[in-house]
């Protein structure tokens, strides 16, 4: 169970880059520098999954999280991007009072989940292993698997077990997160629509296209082009 | 209360396994060369409560959707580390974690699509990115 030489030393270097690069996305004054600290802090988190024996998620990890919703993030800051931030006009923090009360409030939370890692360390299973003895474990279970096309190493089991108990235990789940994405999908596009085109698709109401038409007349010729 | 800050951090910095031969130096030591199931999950602790402070301390609510992302890959990550613990005890159905954590991503994805989307609609209202000038629901 416990890591031992090189898997050690990788262990605190992700773990301590992960915990800096996240206290970074918090405190970094311009959202995009806040995003790109978020990606490291992500990818050290997948390296931490890689020791961890979990190579399937460490890649679900990069590319759905790094791969997809960060360049999302990243599309969305350069689309609102106010500017006033960077420039340090505007303070990045909410006031005083409520800064204070929440950092008492995170504080409390560590003292908690120091109390309950030490409580509940105790009651689990201990394993009366050397460190030696593990890696001797891990050395007799990676004989057991298949040799890579060049020989120097081994190929995981991992993806194939998650694979297929993913489809024995989880199917259900599945389905339904997939349907998941789909309305996502389809309520992102209709909230992020302007008026224009909900107005094109006749979608908006009387009153508020009464009071918009004010600024711009192209939204009546636009509803009742729809009407047609 | 104090007692258990104490206790806690010196846990930090102590093996959890098995019993510590020699002394508190030796085992601290041993937790260094020897990282367990503790340490991934006082990792884990510690970025859910670095998420947590970003939640609560920023005004960009851009930033605090990254925060979120980040308390639920602290989430992800304790996930992990106890299918590995569950693999290494001989647990039937170790791999569990691992399934919840591709839902987890699954969610994460979707929460940041529709968040983001709501973040486009607002802004292009009201202007402005800030939560405290977001306050049409307070009286």
């Amino acid at each position: 169970m416990p890591l031992s030489s090189y898997e050690s030393l990788f262990f605190w270097i992700f773990g301590i880059a992960a915990i800096l690069a996240g206290l970074l996305t918090v405190m970094a004054r311009n959202a995009v520098h806040s995003a790109l600290f978020l990606i490291s802090s992500l990818v050290s988190v997948a390296a931490l999954f890689v020791l961890s024996g979990a190579e399937f998620i460490a890649g679900v990890q990069i590319l759905v999280y790094v791969g997809g919703v960060m360049v999302l993030f990243l599309f969305v800051i350069m689309l609102v991007n106010v500017g006033a931030e960077e420039e340090g006009r505007e303070e990045i923090f909410n006031n005083q009072r409520q800064v204070t009360a929440s950092l008492v409030f995170c504080f409390l939370l560590v003292l908690g989940v120091l109390y309950a890692v030490n409580k509940g360390s105790s009651t689990l299973v201990r394993q009366n292993l050397s460190p030696e003895a593990v890696s001797e474990q891990q050395a007799v279970r990676n004989a057991t698997l298949n040799r890579s096309a060049t020989g120097t190493s081994t190929i995981t089991k991992d993806t194939e077990q998650v694979g297929s108990l993913l489809y024995r235990y989880g199917s259900l789940p599945f389905e339904i997160a997939s349907v998941l994405l789909l309305v996502a999908i389809i309520g992102s596009v209709m909230l992020a629509r302007t008026l224009r085109q909900e107005a094109a698709v006749d979608d908006v109401d009387p009153e508020v296209l009464n009071d918009e038409a004010l600024r711009d007349p192209e939204l009546i010729r636009l509803e009742s082009a729809s009407r047609e | 209360m104090v007692n258990y800050f104490f206790q806690g951090l010196f846990f930090f910095l102590q093996e959890a396994g098995p019993e510590p031969s020699s002394g508190i130096k030796n085992a601290m030591l041993e937790g260094l060369k020897h990282p367990d199931l503790s340490k991934f999950l006082v990792v884990g602790a510690l970025l859910f409560i670095i998420g947590v402070a970003g939640v609560l301390t920023r005004r960009n609510i851009i930033v605090i959707f990254m925060s979120i992302e980040l308390i639920l890959n602290a989430a992800n990550l304790n996930f992990i580390a106890m299918s590995r613990y569950l693999q290494h005890t001989g647990n039937v159905n170790a791999l569990a974690g691992q399934i919840f954590t591709v839902f987890v991503i699954v969610v994460a994805a979707a929460e940041a699509a529709i968040g983001l989307g709501i973040v486009i609609a607002l802004y292009r209202n009201k202007e402005t990115i800030w939560v405290d000038e977001i306050d049409l629901l307070k009286w």
